[in-house]
């Protein structure tokens, strides 16, 4: 490994101004569990690594005056995945941050880490397409959010901008009458995903589903969501039909790769299967008294 | 370009000049001179470096060294001495948990981690609690074992 120049501002606006002095050679260090292999391993020379985690505020939970949670960019995945709240409000981005790794890893990696990196086989880049949240990013020229899904451009490559730095993801107020699922397929349990699935239903008092969201994460260069499950299954009970229709658009939708994991017909074929596994289960999760809290 | 570095390394400040790419791995063994932690894979998969890091576990082949500036690090050496064995260490000698060793310093710490925050874990926290530490002698069993004694030995108060 190349030695560098390390910095550790300890202000948003320190870190943007030590980036932009040198856009092309500078990373951010957040967990480290990606970039210290890219250092490693990459091609590309950095000169400057810029550790975020001087930064104070940037690691938390907080609740918004709408009910909403506002969660920091270094967030590490162990603090997301024993919240309480989360646990509570936001159960699948709770369990797909269960699966990242094994503990000395999600002592580490963080939420903004995992999304910044681009896999379109992030864990958790999955339920927060699922849940709707935002990314609320900084830079220079000031600040801007944009939805989760609108992240990535391919593997490996986000639209932020040169320099631009996400500081939190925010989540919108949790639904009522509503439940969310994660669904994952691996090799073994600490690979990646092969492909993953995250559904979230609310219901009308009758039962029926209000609104649906469904996203998919390896079925495509970038995690996608799928609208025609929240158009299909609006005002059903989520019925064999309904969900059929659904797996259609979902394997008409999907645009997987073949790899030393899994062929591409393979993909394909279970994101159908994934994706009404996850509707099902939220939908069953939904409809109990209980609601949520099982 | 060399920093200066210093953080308090089992209960001793460590202080030395490195370079920024220096992992936290490095700094400990060859540095420090602490050999208990290991270099296995360096990639974060094996669990052979783990080390606490103020209390929390975690793999030091993937820290810079410049990043614990000021933090609280445990090795195996800051659990206890041949003389003093902490109650995770007696527990693992007991069982008979160790074959060829070397995986067993990130499986004390891992295990040190896992008793601070859950006293009594059963059997599936245990084994999720070490799934980041990779043992190729013993298929596990005996470390389970160990580590169901490590918390009957640290709620019986013995040392």
């Amino acid at each position: 490994m190349q030695d560098f120049a390390y910095h550790a501002p300890p202000t948003v606006a320190e870190a943007i101004a030590l980036f932009a002095a040198d856009p092309e050679g500078s990373r951010y260090l957040a967990g480290g569990t990606d970039l210290f292999l890219a250092l490693e391993h990459g091609s590309s020379a950095v000169r400057s690594v810029i550790d975020l985690k001087a930064i104070p505020g940037l690691d938390g939970i907080a609740v918004q005056p709408d009910g909403g949670h506002r969660l920091g960019a270094l967030l590490p995945m162990d603090d997301l995945m024993r919240d309480r709240a989360i646990r509570t409000n936001y159960r699948a981005l709770a369990e797909s941050a269960e699966v990242v790794g094994g503990p000395p890893i999600r002592n580490r990696a963080t939420l903004g880490g995992n999304l910044c990196n681009a896999s379109p086989a992030a864990d958790t880049a999955v339920p927060l397409v699922a849940f709707m949240a935002m990314a609320v990013l900084s830079s220079a020229s000031g600040g801007r959010a944009i939805p989760v899904v609108r992240l990535w451009e391919a593997p490996g490559r986000t639209v932020l901008r040169p320099g631009e730095l996400m500081t939190a993801i925010e989540l919108p107020p949790p639904l009522p009458a509503s439940a969310s699922t994660f669904e994952r397929l691996t090799r073994s349990a600490m690979d990646i995903a092969l492909l993953s699935a995250s559904a979230v239903i609310s219901l009308n008092d009758d039962g029926t589903c209000r609104l649906v969201t469904l996203a998919l994460g390896a079925v495509a260069p970038t995690v996608i969501s799928i609208p025609e499950a929240g158009e299909v299954l609006r005002d059903t009970n989520c019925d064999d039909a309904a969900l059929a229709r659904v797996v259609k658009a979902v394997i008409e939708t999907v645009r997987p790769i073949d790899d030393i994991r899994a062929s591409a017909e393979y993909r394909r074929e279970m994101a159908g299967v994934l994706a009404k596994r996850a509707l099902a289960r939220a939908y069953a999760i939904a409809i109990e008294p209980a609601g949520i809290t099982r | 370009m060399k920093h200066p570095l210093s953080l308090n390394l089992n209960g001793d400040m460590a202080e030395n000049l490195v370079e920024a790419r220096t992992s936290l791995l490095t700094f400990i063994r060859e540095s420090a001179g602490l050999t208990g932690t290991k270099r296995g894979c360096e990639e974060g998969e094996c669990g052979g470096c783990a080390v606490l890091l103020d209390g929390r576990l975690v793999d030091s082949c993937l820290i810079l060294a410049l990043e614990a500036q000021g933090k609280t690090v445990t090795t195996v050496e800051g659990l206890g001495d041949p003389h003093h064995l902490s109650p995770v260490q007696s527990a693992f000698a007991e069982s008979g948990a160790s074959q060829c060793g070397f995986c067993i310093p990130g499986m004390l710490l891992a295990t040190t981690a896992l008793l601070d925050r859950e006293p009594d874990p059963d059997e599936a926290s245990i084994r999720e609690a070490i799934s980041g530490n990779l043992c190729r002698c013993t298929g596990y069993t005996r470390i389970v074992k160990a580590i169901q004694l490590a918390a009957k030995l640290k709620h019986d108060g013995q040392n």
